[in-house]
């Protein structure tokens, strides 16, 4: 038990020194891909939960990841906030808003759950743009930054490690809720609420924790962000990017900690990898792969992966 | 009083385009319970169609009359619907995958068609010609432009003819018949199959004629899409998803909301920007089965 | 013996090859200059034709030698007119070895982009963004613009309409950022001088009309409407519901009307709108470059191809002058440049920058041409006197 738990932990530090090391090699192009592919695959591990194990269809994600980033920098840089009180103060703004958004509109069934949290995000774009100097219009908020930590200058490659940690956080807090009688609460409401119900499980208390979870944890991914680039902008968080998110979850396999992180890092490097072929037309070939998905192998990569692998086990199993 | 004469035929025209993208859920809706958000590319590309149509895309020889130009924009996107149906939809139905597959499926099919319609039309504002002209046309106390009225005269020639249907027509019964039950209907005879092609290819079409009427007033715009699924939806949950009519009264309701926030409203313009949204919001906590109930029961 | 057919022709190859290869003019290695344009999103329309116009000046160049005696390699990228896609563009440029990078999306993503230059020391030009913050925000010695400021768009209109004296004015634009950004220059602008802005109204994206907007500006009697709009649809809007309503204002428009495409989408409905422009189609250089354009496309330029074009040459102007490829260089000839002219700006006007001014754009160097007939017609008016 105690040598198990060890054990487990020395994992996650192994993967937090793995994947922030190995950022230290990297030319700047390649870095700056890399980091925003963690905070991505970050954003697909919490939209995963939310809309693949607890089937929740929002709309909001990218909208909470930018008002994480929103809320960090306005309170630290334009209230002028000490940091540690402008980080506490996002995350508590997010979750409450998060509330707020998540009590009526979880009452709301498939996509007019949907239908809500798009008309939340869009609001969401439309107040950061009215918000004048505060939120610094629709040309957003630059020329800031984190200030040094123990003298170091977390910037560049000296970054990945604060990235890394809202992502390893994010995994774990979300592995933690999943593999608990929680997670098989989520997955009763997503399949069969009134059986949940039955069954004891208050249905929109879950539904209202997951909401408030997902988001928050997506508000941090944005508080990350704000300080990746020092910019942030309305454009960066409009809502075509939430199609490209659940995609990610879609091809990489609903439902599947697994799938969000390959469905993540598939679609957000391929991008860069095919555009000398097919160039601005990347969204063209994932829609048409989403499509394909769905009707071809609805269970996604992990699906698919699963398949092979007891393929495997099964002709190993025939062996002499 | 001028003044509001001119507001409420602008208001009235746009609750039209917004009514016809409602219909056109409901089209799909009722018979399939899917939501289709595609819809506002297909109006898109049929505004393309219709550009294409009037020779000022792809095809320069090409300059139709009015009706030719309007019914080749028809064919094109019923037969983009159909396609749709038998190649996405229909697989997914047919092997009992659960309801948000074909919806997922469909938001796929709409990037799908936002990159083509993009490849195709550029990223210009492409007009075709208005079949009435423009200019101040004044009928009483009401004052707008010939293609104002156009649209309000199409819009209700659609919803009249929507309504027949469903009301009258043998098709009308099934498609209610399939709504009310599936299983049902099915073992009632009626053929499933012809009734989700024929959903979507209506719809489809129905998508077209927004797009003709769109063409002509303000041009094809490749980012048109998305904003008319928005406003079709919003119009939707207003008015309500059981009947034909409250599509109609949801988009006509949300034209005059925001055409009179837009005139009226004492808050800055940025701001105005939000009335849409909130009134959605508003609907979905409120009364998230719109105004107008579906008839119940029925022979 | 016969030699055979084949030798002859490998022969006759290897002596073609040895021949061209002594050609010095193809023996270095290209100069890498980097654009950043948006090819899909919401800045598509306007960017894609200021990078024609670098692709002409690069094709101009290159056939005239090059610089240096290095020929000009255009490293194009997409950033779909999003600023975080942008900045990491930027660093994808300057990873390829770049030695200046030119940004034609969105002013916001300009913006973006800037904070890579300042980090990478790369010198970063904007041709055609007006943004009035973007070479103050960050302070990036690196980064120059050469655009017309919106506030040098906005005095020179003032001017051109000082004689009519108006004391009460409207603004109209919609809800994209390049329009709010000019639009909010604008307003400032017009009444710091004393004018009065009865009413700034804005016009959705999506919107299916502007009647509403428009009579707002009617009921509150302007004297004259500036046009701070770039979207299409609503461009038509706005003049389909400046007619309807029977509204005789004079229209003033930013240079954002000196993009022809709307008067297709707007036909016969902007006779006499007077707009901004910085580019004089009668002026000698321009005449060139009309020539050129004409040549190699077939169709008529306009102002946007015309800020790449200068943009290109003014790049390829501090390389020479800097006498080399190095960052510094470069950026220290380009932060000296004095009296520099080219395609774009009034007739007289120059292009003149210092390490404490980055914004080149001569601010007597803007146009008021006038549409008629659904064509721009000459310029009439030129500065802010």
């Amino acid at each position: 038990m105690m040598s198990g738990r060890l054990r487990s932990l020395a994992g996650w530090a192994a993967a937090f020194l793995g994947l922030s090391a190995v950022s230290f090699v990297m030319a700047s192009y390649p870095l700056e891909l890399y980091q925003k592919m963690l905070l991505v695959v970050t954003l697909a591990i919490g939209f995963n939960f939310l809309f693949g194990i607890s089937g929740q269809i929002a709309f909001s994600h990218i909208a909470f990841y930018g008002i994480g980033a929103y809320a960090v920098v306005i309170l630290s840089h334009r209230l002028g906030l000490p940091l540690a009180v402008a980080l506490a103060g996002a995350v508590a703004i997010c979750a409450l808003l998060a509330a707020v958004v998540a009590i009526p509109a979880t009452r709301l069934e498939g996509f007019y759950l949907a239908l809500a949290t798009l008309a939340f995000a869009q609001l969401f774009i439309v107040a950061v743009s009215a918000g004048g100097k505060l939120t610094g219009g629709d040309e957003g908020i630059s020329g800031y930054q984190l200030p040094p930590l123990f003298g170091a200058k977390l910037a560049g490659a000296a970054y990945t490690p604060v990235i890394v940690f809202v992502l390893l956080a994010t995994l774990g807090l979300i592995l933690r809720f999943d593999r608990s009688w929680f997670g098989r609460a989520c997955r009763a409401v997503r399949d069969n609420p009134l059986a949940a119900q039955a069954m004891g499980v208050d249905v929109a208390r879950t539904k209202i924790v997951v909401f408030v979870l997902a988001s928050t944890l997506a508000g941090v991914a944005g508080m990350a962000y704000a300080f990746l680039n020092n910019f942030i902008s309305p454009p960066i968080f409009e809502l075509d990017r939430i199609f490209e998110l659940l995609f990610m979850i879609v091809i990489g396999g609903t439902g599947r900690h697994a799938g969000a992180v390959a469905g993540a890092i598939l679609l957000y490097s391929v991008q860069f990898a095919v555009e000398p072929i097919v160039g601005k037309f990347h969204p063209l070939i994932y829609g048409l792969v989403v499509v394909l998905v769905i009707l071809f192998a609805p269970k996604g990569l992990m699906g698919l992966w699963d398949a092979a692998a007891a393929r495997v086990r099964a002709s190993r199993g025939r062996a002499p | 009083m001028a003044e509001l004469g001119e507001l409420l035929v602008s208001a009235v025209a746009a609750g039209c385009i917004y009514g016809l993208m409602a219909l056109a859920y409901l089209l799909i809706l009722r018979p399939t319970g899917i939501i289709n958000f595609a819809l506002g590319e297909w109006a898109m590309l049929g505004a393309f169609a219709a550009v294409a149509a009037s020779g000022d895309l792809l095809l320069p020889a090409l300059q139709l009359p009015h009706a030719a130009a309007f019914a080749v924009v028809l064919v094109v996107t019923g037969l983009i619907g159909a396609l749709v149906e038998v190649a996405t939809v229909r697989p997914l139905v047919e092997r009992g995958a659960p309801l948000l597959s074909p919806i997922l499926a469909l938001l796929g099919v709409l990037v799908v068609g936002l990159q083509v319609g993009t490849l195709v039309g550029g990223t210009e504002a492409l007009p075709s010609p208005p079949p009435f002209g423009f200019r101040r046309v004044e009928l009483g106390p009401f004052a707008g432009t010939p293609q104002s009225y156009y649209t309000i005269a199409v819009t209700l020639g659609v919803f009249i003819a929507a309504w027949v249907f469903f009301e009258r027509t043998i098709w009308g019964k099934r498609f209610e018949a399939v709504a009310i039950n599936r299983r049902a209907a099915a073992l009632m005879g009626i053929n499933l199959r012809q009734v989700g092609l024929l959903a979507f290819a209506a719809s489809g079409m129905v998508c077209g004629v927004v797009g003709m009427l769109a063409a002509g007033a303000s041009g094809a715009f490749y980012q048109m899409g998305l904003p008319l699924a928005i406003q079709g939806f919003t119009a939707l949950v207003i008015g309500g998803v059981g009947r034909v009519e409250g599509a109609l009264l949801g988009g006509l309701i949300l034209g005059l909301v925001e055409a009179l926030a837009a005139r009226y409203l004492p808050i800055p313009p940025t701001l105005v920007l939000g009335v849409p949204l909130v009134l959605l919001i508003l609907f979905l906590l409120v009364r998230p089965t719109g105004l107008l109930k579906a008839r119940e029961g029925g022979a | 013996m016969k030699v055979s057919g084949t030798l002859i022709r490998l022969t006759a190859g290897a002596v073609a090859i040895a021949a061209v290869s002594t050609l010095p003019a193809l023996a270095a290695d290209p100069i890498k200059i980097g654009v950043i344009t948006d090819e899909t999103g919401r800045a598509a329309f306007y960017a894609q034709p200021v990078t024609e116009g670098v692709k002409l000046a690069a094709k101009e160049i290159n056939a005239k030698g090059g610089i240096l005696g290095r020929q000009i390699e255009l490293v194009i990228e997409d950033d779909g007119g999003k600023p975080d896609v942008s900045a990491t563009k930027a660093r994808k440029l300057v990873d390829a070895g770049v030695v200046a990078f030119i940004s034609n999306s969105s002013s916001p993503a300009t913006q973006q982009a800037e904070t890579v230059s300042l980090e990478t020391k790369t010198p970063h030009i904007t041709p055609a963004n007006s943004g009035e913050t973007l070479a103050t925000e960050l302070k990036n010695p690196y980064f120059f613009q050469l655009g017309p400021l919106a506030s040098t768009q906005i005095k020179t209109l003032m001017s051109y309409t000082r004689t009519r004296k108006f004391k009460k004015v409207a603004v109209v634009g919609d809800n994209s950022g390049l329009s709010k950004i000019i639009a909010d220059v604008f307003e400032k602008s017009l009444k710091g001088n004393g004018i009065e802005v009865a009413v700034a109204e804005i016009i959705p994206m999506g919107s299916r009309t502007a009647v509403p907007q428009m009579q707002k500006v009617r009921a509150a009697e302007p004297e004259a409407i500036f046009q701070a709009g770039i979207v299409g649809p609503q461009m038509a809007q706005f003049f389909q519901a400046y007619h309807q309503l029977g509204m005789k204002q004079p229209i003033l428009a930013s240079f954002n009307l000196s993009i022809p495409s709307y008067l297709k989408v707007a036909k016969d409905m902007m006779e006499g709108v007077a707009f901004i422009d910085a580019y004089d189609p009668d002026k000698p250089k321009t005449k060139e470059f009309i020539a050129l354009y004409k040549k190699e496309h077939g169709d008529e330029p306009f102002s946007l191809p015309g800020y790449g074009y200068d943009g290109l040459h003014f790049i390829a102007d501090a390389i020479v002058r800097a006498g080399s490829t190095d960052k510094e260089k470069i950026r220290a000839a380009m932060a000296s440049t004095k009296g520099w002219s080219g395609v774009m700006g009034a007739k007289g006007a120059t292009v003149n920058l210092s390490d404490e001014d980055r914004r080149g754009f001569d601010p007597e160097g803007a146009v008021v041409r006038l549409i008629h007939n659904n064509n721009h017609g000459p310029a009439i008016h030129s500065g802010t006197k």
